[in-house]
């Protein structure tokens, strides 16, 4: 009898068993997550739910109570690991007083152009060329980050993340800040990033319209990963209508999927 | 030309902590910082009635070192409570002032010193200070410069810093010493009061007419050269105390610098 054996998929990142209290309350309540790499992914919940408190403990900015975290089947996010993962913040904190451009903001990001403050702004683009091109960026180098628009802003961003080639991309609440119209072309331009590069992209947002269109699979999380599954299958869970509230109206499909062992 | 050797030290000490103060100003105003550094430059009268107090000629030292433990209880404050950066500052501020004025007035023959520390003077500055102006021009100056893609990206997203490989911890903590630092330092030339106006004031004006960091970081620098040591020339044939003559020199370039802002973008839209 042949035996033939799949190899695992790797695993981008392990969530296990992961508790957070923030203030004396529970914010993560077990979590337990498995996204498997090179998937484009989103992991949604209403305000409120532990999305911040989850992502904050993947990049090591939180410290859980008990529980392990590993990325990129390396170990726990520390500073040489986060080297290789890209994170997109929903906006910058930068004060209208501070004039750093977007060409300067890019060459701090990368160690090709740390030199930036005593070279030509000619050489500087040259390095960073391809990048800027592919985020369709060029047109803005000289234009202060602090007076970007939403949109324009986290093109720069998901720019910057991409500059130092990471194998995992983070984007927390991606569309906030941009326009209706601009979402969807947002959307199109991550998804074309992960055909191209081939990353694994986690999209964490409260929400649902648009993330379900480009992700492969949802992770709904309430304290706990209280559903998960394909889009289509997630959306129209009792739990995620619990979690969301009443009167959530979700894509009306019906199929299997598998729940949290301690799903609401 | 003669110079009186009071004056070339008062000079000397302007041109090496006015580019300074240019320089980390820049960062001290787009991190919102300007209400730590007068709290910091208060906290120093107390250290100087300290100094005082233990009988020393020169009260720098104790100034310096009573700045950084204020600098400190602010950030041990701020991570340890729930207490508001205004409240805690204004707390320190307040009870630092306080500390000093009650020392100040408990010994005899002080109260002339007041003033000095009060709004600057250019006598008061010695070969020493101005040896240390250099030293600290030179070593905060490279470590601003060689941690100025950290100290920038810390000033756009923490997170973002963080995640980067950046220490925020450490570097924030270093940040604020080198500040308080020069800060202090500063106090001779401008005094408490007026100290804050040498950080806010440069990098304020090279923002109206700077496109990018680099042309902010160098304009600041150039105006805090020519703020601090004109207004420490313009003070001496004045006989005014040199901290309000740097403030008010400063003053004047920052509305040259609204004035050349509003020419240059007229020029811009010009067709």
């Amino acid at each position: 009898m042949d035996i033939t054996f799949r190899s695992p998929k790797p695993v981008a990142i392990e969530v296990q068993d992961l508790h957070v209290r923030l203030g004396g309350n529970p914010v993560l309540r077990g979590v337990n997550l498995r996204i498997e790499s090179g998937r484009m992914v989103a992991l949604i919940g209403p305000n409120g739910s532990g999305k911040t408190t989850l992502l904050r403990c993947l990049l090591g900015l939180q410290k859980p109570d008990s529980g392990s975290v590993q990325l990129l089947q390396d170990g726990p996010p520390g500073p040489t690991l986060l080297r290789r993962v890209g994170y997109v913040p929903q906006r910058l904190q930068l004060d209208p007083s501070f004039m750093l451009t977007v060409r300067e903001f890019l060459a701090i990001r990368r160690p090709l152009t740390a030199g930036w403050f005593w070279r030509p702004s000619r050489q500087i683009d040259v390095l960073l060329h391809e990048a800027v091109g592919e985020m369709d960026v060029t047109r803005l180098l000289d234009r202060p980050v602090a007076g970007l628009s939403g949109g324009q802003l986290q093109r720069v961003l998901i720019c910057s993340s991409l500059l130092n080639e990471p194998e995992l991309l983070l984007l927390d609440e991606p569309t906030a800040g941009v326009d209706t119209p601009g979402e969807a072309d947002f959307y199109e331009l991550i998804a074309e990033v992960h055909r191209r590069r081939k990353i694994t992209v986690v999209l964490v947002s409260h929400d649902l319209s648009m993330v379900y269109r480009h992700a492969s699979r949802v992770y709904a999380l309430n304290g706990v990963i209280c559903c998960e599954g394909a889009p289509e299958e997630v959306m129209n869970a009792d739990s995620l209508r619990q979690a969301y509230g009443i009167h959530f109206t979700p894509y009306q499909h019906h199929h299997s999927h598998s729940h949290g062992s301690h799903g609401h | 030309m003669d110079i009186e050797p009071f004056m070339l030290r008062a000079v000397l000490t302007a041109l090496f902590l006015g580019p300074l103060c240019g320089f980390i100003g820049v960062f001290v105003t787009a991190r919102r910082m300007s209400f730590f550094s007068d709290t910091v430059a208060h906290a120093a009268l107390a250290g100087v009635a300290l100094g005082f107090w233990l009988g020393l000629p020169d009260p720098t030292v104790p100034m310096i070192l009573f700045s950084l433990i204020i600098a400190g209880l602010i950030l041990w404050l701020k991570e340890r409570t729930a207490l508001l950066n205004d409240t805690i500052m204004a707390l320190l501020l307040s009870g630092s002032v306080a500390l000093g004025m009650v020392i100040l007035s408990l010994l005899k023959g002080y109260r002339g010193e007041l003033d000095r520390y009060l709004f600057g003077d250019i006598l008061s500055v010695g070969w020493g200070d101005v040896a240390l102006a250099l030293v600290v021009l030179i070593t905060v100056g490279s470590v601003l410069f060689w941690k100025l893609n950290a100290l920038a990206l810390l000033t756009a997203h923490s997170d973002l810093a963080h995640v980067s490989g950046i220490p925020v911890r450490w570097l924030n903590y270093g940040f604020v010493a080198l500040l308080t630092v020069t800060v202090a330092l500063s106090i001779r030339l401008l005094g408490i009061i007026l100290v804050t106006s040498l950080v806010v004031i440069p990098p304020a004006a090279a923002r109206n007419l700077a496109r990018s960091l680099r042309q902010q970081i160098l304009l600041s620098l150039f105006l805090g050269l020519i703020g601090a040591s004109g207004g420490v020339v313009l003070s001496y044939p004045l006989n005014l105390p040199s901290g309000p003559c740097i403030t008010l020199t400063l003053a004047g370039l920052f509305v040259l610098s609204l004035l050349g802002g509003r020419l240059q973008r007229t020029h811009q839209n010009a067709p």
